[in-house]
């Protein structure tokens, strides 16, 4: 990618890509909100309490949401292999290419504004690495242990407890599960913070476009 | 050594056969006692030796204390509830959070219930064996036990067919060669001196109060949710009333208070019909166990009081079983026990497997020291490299027992201290009965210090227990009937409602004694906890001074009529119902490290 | 006739007539895959069989588990003692002390090599060779390694055999170990919760005895029967936390209807018991009926994963006090910080350059550029 002078929109996201995100943002949202307040649930409602189902409904949404964003975690791994391009960035980060850590050094002098960015087709660097550890992972981890939470109620002849009831073995005691769940919670809604901002503010000052790439799919460049 | 006087009073000569039985089978926990026998075979030395220790202090360190009475609670599964009751205690004391009336109330009937269950099945489950020939029950007619059931009382099972069937139901066990938690027993030893039909009438009653027990703690599920181990909270109860209103059904409501009360009414029957009787009749077979195995009790006896009638006043206008203690003998003269007085109760650990800084000193429990020091002394025989130890030396450390002292002195806790303590202060009822056993048995005061006279004491606490039980259980009702049905004080539930720091002490009478509790706590967690519970002052083992303990006073003198088959042994120390884990758990604030512990 | 009860006599005591014995013995000849041949066999070991001796042995623990199974009502612990099993050893209730004790345990080792079970109360310390617990002048150590070496099955009664309880906590002073991490060879079926509740302890072992086998167990050698299903799922509060009603304090009005013990710590909705379907103390009641949530005491290192009263457990790695939420909001506020300095150092230095703030990027910074991402 040249470094000066402006060029044509690239097309860098493609339809499966953008609608994924999007779809994974709401997932991300209901999870996060409703999650929250399994964990500590909002003040008692008072009244009949057959005609009542407040946890009920939070917990609905909560495991409705939480296998839509299962599915959504094998749909973007097999965006890879249609999509392709930079799709796999998500997963891994190019830290085999030589100016990869001269990027990422870069991307981190960019965010203390003691240097200016390159210009990127896909992710940065630092937003690769940020990508995997913020988001990536810790969705894993809420996807195994939230398969094995399930387990729980499913029980031992249910399908989630064969592939996931292993987790409860690792544990011994399910609180933990639980803890590590919501641990992972808290990751990801820091990564909705700062994924927020730094999408905002890349959009604003970068030289590039973040926001509007995701809605169709080009990234024009500035300068 | 060969004979010595301790400072308080009694000879010991550890120059003739040594007799060791461990394990002391039918008590809570793991105990060892040796003893020396002279040539008459009378016991003229003893050694109580705690076997085992759990360590709870360095676990409980650092821990919510609005949880550390499920901790404590795994203390003791026996007398389940006192540890809970004595740190809610503790840290409500700690952090001044005053209980409601109603919490007040249930606390004592779930305590009281606890006494009567714990009595009971003490009498018949871990004592009974000792007075009661069971292979010999199998020789009874079963009309003539069915007359001698009769005629010392009104209790309805005492057909001769009922006798009948259990004697058939013992001698298909002893028959089968499969003789369960009989086999290996001592029967036939001529310490046995029951006839065969207060045998038979012994050995059904045992099944009866095995079957009956499961009801009294009931009582205990009503407000704790389960037994063993009931629930208790910081600040009052957990189980929430209402009687009157919509969602009754999720509280105590009066079909819960009809159960216990249902419940408490069988439990004084079957104590007052069963338990009572069968007490008077066994000791009056046994009156010369009313001179042996008195020990330190026409001395020194202590209890912290217990069953505030007010809900939080501790002074003995309020408490149902006074607080005091007795020196020397002198019933006329109740001394003032409190728990915080940094003089009144210490430690000691010279004889101890843990170390001091100063193994001459005593500490106070808020101050106290556990660290573990496993050693056997110069003259012990064994144990080394895991071998079985032979014979424990006790001039050198022998116990994981510490030696407590209520100003310096070995103190004795318990149903007879509680009662005699109550009777010196002149409590009606408790002098009533008292008074009126003995008279039924034709025997002086001073039988009570005795193996037995604790045994019969254990058994009047039981009916006085099942009798208040019910004033308690109206007490509740009245209060309820009065609109006062709050539970809990949640004002300082909050831990940012705390001191940064605080300590407090906890007191309760366990059924087998004066239990304390002492806490500090900072910044929200615990600091440091202790507990000297009834086991550590009865099972003591020496102090720096000599004194020997109440178990080690009690076996002296004691005649044996075959060493090799200890019965007379397991009848005194059970006369104080040991309860080892509590004894030995022993928390203390430092943080005992075990490094040190060795075999040597 | 041999000298021993039978199990056949036992059952034809409790009113099985001997047709319904033989099919008994029918269904277990078919199981054992020996075939219609095969009853005759297993009708003669019935009858020939002396009922099952149990040495019940207790290292560092409460006696909690022994009273418990004291309360049991059906069956109740006398029926249990006298006709179904021997239980030859027990220290909490047995008649023998000292010298007698001990060679009961060696009598029925020998005797009765494979064929007893061993029941095991507390757990067993290793630190100190063994010293925090003596039974007999020796570490228990040696006597479980004895006794559990010859079994046929090893009952690990509570939370203490099976995974440690309360000695097991942090730090664990005496390393204390639950009992199926010293057996290899023999089965053994965990019972935990402290106690276990009485029913559930008299169940397994008369269907043990009934069936003549040891019963499913999951990963954690526990009864599939009993410990299969939490305590939230079958509680009878259950709707009123799916309605969103909960005890928000002690004594307030929810507790007063008997809302749910969710906000107060309940450990219902991560405990395996069943508590909530059996109850305790013949159902009168079990913790959460009684007001006080649950605090999980049939789980693994259930101590280690307080306060009893926080839905979150502490996490004492990050310090005192925290848990995930307090963890959570710290690394917020991290995060927000730096966001905000960094918005607003932006901000400060467009103003103070003078520039726009929508646009090129080029003035943020005049160093070279170095050859980017190129594709």
């Amino acid at each position: 990618m040249p470094e000066k002078g402006m060029l044509p929109p690239v097309m860098v996201y493609g339809p499966g890509v953008r609608i994924w995100h999007w779809l994974n943002a709401l997932a991300v949202v209901v999870l996060g909100v409703t999650g929250y307040f399994i964990g500590m649930p909002p003040p008692s409602v008072i009244g009949d309490t057959s005609t009542l189902y407040v946890m009920g409904w939070i917990r609905f949404y909560h495991l409705a949401f939480g296998y839509v964003f299962a599915l959504l975690a094998i749909m973007r791994l097999w965006l890879v292999f249609v999509e392709g391009g930079v799709t796999l960035q998500l997963y891994v980060p190019a830290i085999w290419r030589r100016d990869w850590l001269d990027g990422f050094i870069r991307q981190i002098k960019w965010n203390l504004l003691m240097a200016k960015p390159l210009r990127y087709v896909g992710l940065n660097p630092l937003g690769s690495v940020t990508m995997l550890t913020m988001f990536v992972i810790p969705g894993a981890v809420m996807i195994l242990t939230g398969f094995a939470m399930y387990a729980e109620v499913a029980g031992h002849d249910s399908w989630q407890y064969f592939l996931f009831g292993w987790l409860t073995m690792l544990f011994g005691n399910t609180l933990d599960l639980h803890l590590f769940h919501r641990l992972a919670m808290w990751v990801m809604m820091w990564f909705v913070m700062v994924h927020v901002y730094i999408a905002v503010r890349e959009d604003i000052l970068s030289r590039q476009t973040v926001i509007s790439t995701m809605l169709s799919g080009e990234r024009q460049f500035r300068d | 050594m060969s004979q010595i006087t301790t400072p308080n009073g009694f000879t010991l000569d550890n120059s003739g056969r040594r007799v060791v039985i461990d394990p002391v089978t039918r008590i809570e926990g793991h105990l060892r006692i040796e003893v020396n026998v002279d040539s008459g075979n009378v016991i003229r030395n003893a050694v109580s030796v705690g076997t085992m220790w759990r360590g709870l202090e360095p676990i409980l360190k650092g821990r919510d204390p609005r949880d550390a009475w499920a901790f404590v609670q795994r203390i003791c599964g026996v007398c389940t509830g006192v540890h809970a009751l004595a740190s809610v205690r503790a840290v409500e004391d700690a952090l001044g959070i005053p209980i409601p009336a109603s919490a007040n109330s249930i606390r004592n009937i779930m305590h009281l219930a606890l006494y009567a269950h714990d009595h009971l099945v003490h009498f018949y489950h871990l004592h009974a064996l000792d007075w009661v020939d069971v292979v010999s029950a199998l020789s009874a007619s079963p009309k003539a036990t069915s007359e001698l059931a009769q005629s010392i009382s009104s209790w309805p099972n005492s057909s001769p067919g009922y006798f009948s069937d259990v004697q058939k139901k013992v001698k298909q066990m002893v028959g089968s060669g499969q003789l369960g938690p009989f086999r290996n027993g001592y029967w036939g030893h001529p310490a046995y001196k029951l006839p065969p039909e207060a045998n038979l009438m012994a050995v059904a009653h045992y099944i009866e109060a095995l079957n009956f027990q499961r009801e009294i703690v009931k009582i205990q599920a009503v407000f704790g949710g389960k037994n063993p181990h009931p629930m208790w909270l910081v600040g009052g109860v957990p189980s929430a009333i209402n009687v009157h209103g919509a969602g009754a059904v999720g509280a105590i409501n009066i079909e819960r208070l009809n159960l216990v009360a249902d419940i408490a009414e069988r439990t004084l029957a079957f104590i007052s019909q069963v338990y009572i009787p069968d007490l008077l009749a066994i000791a009056s077979f046994y009156k010369d166990w009313f001179k042996l195995g008195g020990g330190l009790s026409s001395q020194n006896l202590l209890s912290y009081g217990e069953f505030p009638s007010i809900a939080n006043d501790t002074s003995n206008h309020s408490l149902m079983l006074p607080r005091g203690a007795i020196l020397g003998g002198d019933l006329t003269h109740l001394h003032e026990v409190d728990l915080k007085d940094p003089n009144q109760v210490h430690e000691f650990v010279d004889h101890s497997w843990y170390n001091y800084p100063d193994e001459k000193a005593g500490l106070h429990p808020w101050d106290g020291v556990t660290d573990m020091n496993f050693r056997l002394g110069p003259k012990s025989r064994g144990g080394k490299n895991g071998e079985r130890i032979e014979e424990i030396d006790e001039g050198d450390k022998y116990s994981y027992i510490k030696a407590p002292r209520w100003k310096g002195h070995a103190m004795e806790v318990g149903p007879l201290a509680r009662l005699v303590i109550a009777y010196a202060a002149g409590d009606k009822r408790v002098k009533e009965m008292v008074d009126g056993t003995l008279k039924k048995l034709d025997l002086p005061l001073t039988a009570l210090f005795s193996t037995m006279g604790r045994t019969a004491a254990r058994g009047l606490e039981g009916l006085w227990a099942a009798e208040k039980l019910k004033e308690e259980i109206a007490g509740l009702q009245a209060n309820i009937r009065s609109g006062n049905t709050a539970t809990a004080n949640t004002e300082k539930w909050e831990p940012k409602t705390w001191p940064t720091e605080a300590k407090g002490a906890g007191y309760s009478e366990a059924p087998r004694g004066a239990l304390g509790h002492w806490i500090k706590i900072k910044e929200g967690r615990i600091d440091n906890y202790q507990c000297v519970v009834p086991t550590t002052w009865n099972a003591s083992p020496r102090d720096p001074a000599g004194n020997i303990g109440p178990y080690e006073a009690a076996l002296l003198g004691v005649p044996m009529a075959n060493p090799s088959k200890p019965l007379e042994i397991l009848r005194v120390v059970h006369s104080f119902d040991p309860c080892l884990a509590c004894a030995t758990h022993v928390i203390g604030p430092d943080g005992g490290l075990l490094t040190e512990a060795k075999i040597l | 006739m041999s000298k021993h009860e039978t199990f056949y006599e036992v059952i034809r005591q409790r009113g099985v007539s001997r047709r319904e014995f033989l099919g008994f013995c029918a269904v277990m000849a078919t199981m054992l895959g020996i075939g219609p041949k095969g009853v005759a066999t297993v009708a003669h070991a019935m009858e020939t069989k002396p009922r099952i001796p149990v040495l019940w042995l207790h290292g560092l623990e409460c006696t909690c588990c022994s009273e418990s199974f004291l309360r049991s009502g059906h069956p109740m612990a006398s029926e249990i003692i006298t006709s179904m099993i021997s239980l030859d050893y027990d220290d909490t209730i047995m008649a023998a002390a000292g010298d007698q004790a001990e060679e009961i345990v060696h009598d029925i080792i020998r005797d009765y090599r494979g064929e007893y079970i061993l029941a095991v109360e507390g757990n067993i310390p290793l630190a100190n060779d063994g010293m925090a617990c003596i039974v007999g002048g020796r570490p228990f150590h040696h006597q479980f390694d004895e006794a559990a070496e010859h079994a046929k099955a090893i009952i690990a009664w509570g939370t203490c055999a099976s995974s440690g309880c309360v000695q097991a906590a942090r730090p664990n002073p005496t390393q204390a170990t639950p009992v199926h991490k010293l057996v290899s060879h023999v089965p053994v079926i965990n019972v935990p919760g402290c106690p276990p509740i009485a029913e559930v302890m008299t169940g397994v072992l008369s269907y043990i005895l009934t069936y003549d086998r040891l019963p499913e167990l999951d990963h954690q050698l526990r009864p599939k029967m009993f410990y299969s299903q939490r305590v939230h799922d079958k509680c009878y509060r259950r709707a009123h936390f799916d309605a969103g009603q909960f005890v928000e304090a002690w004594d307030d009005d929810g507790a007063r209807q008997g809302w749910c013990l969710y906000k107060m710590g309940c450990r219902g909705p991560t405990t395996y018991n069943a508590c909530s379907s059996m109850g305790w103390n013949e159902g009168v009641s079990f913790p959460i009926k009684s007001g006080h949530g649950c605090i999980g005491c049939s789980e693994e290192g259930f101590w280690d994963r307080g306060p009893f009263y926080e839905r979150l457990p502490d996490m004492h790695q990050w310090g005192i006090e925290s848990n995930a939420d307090k963890v959570a909001v710290v690394g917020a506020s991290v995060l927000g910080g730096a966001v905000a300095v960094q918005a607003g150092a932006t901000l400060v230095k467009r103003i103070l350059t003078g520039k726009r703030l929508k646009g090129s990027a080029d003035d943020a910074a005049d160093e070279t550029e170095t050859p980017g991402n190129k594709k």
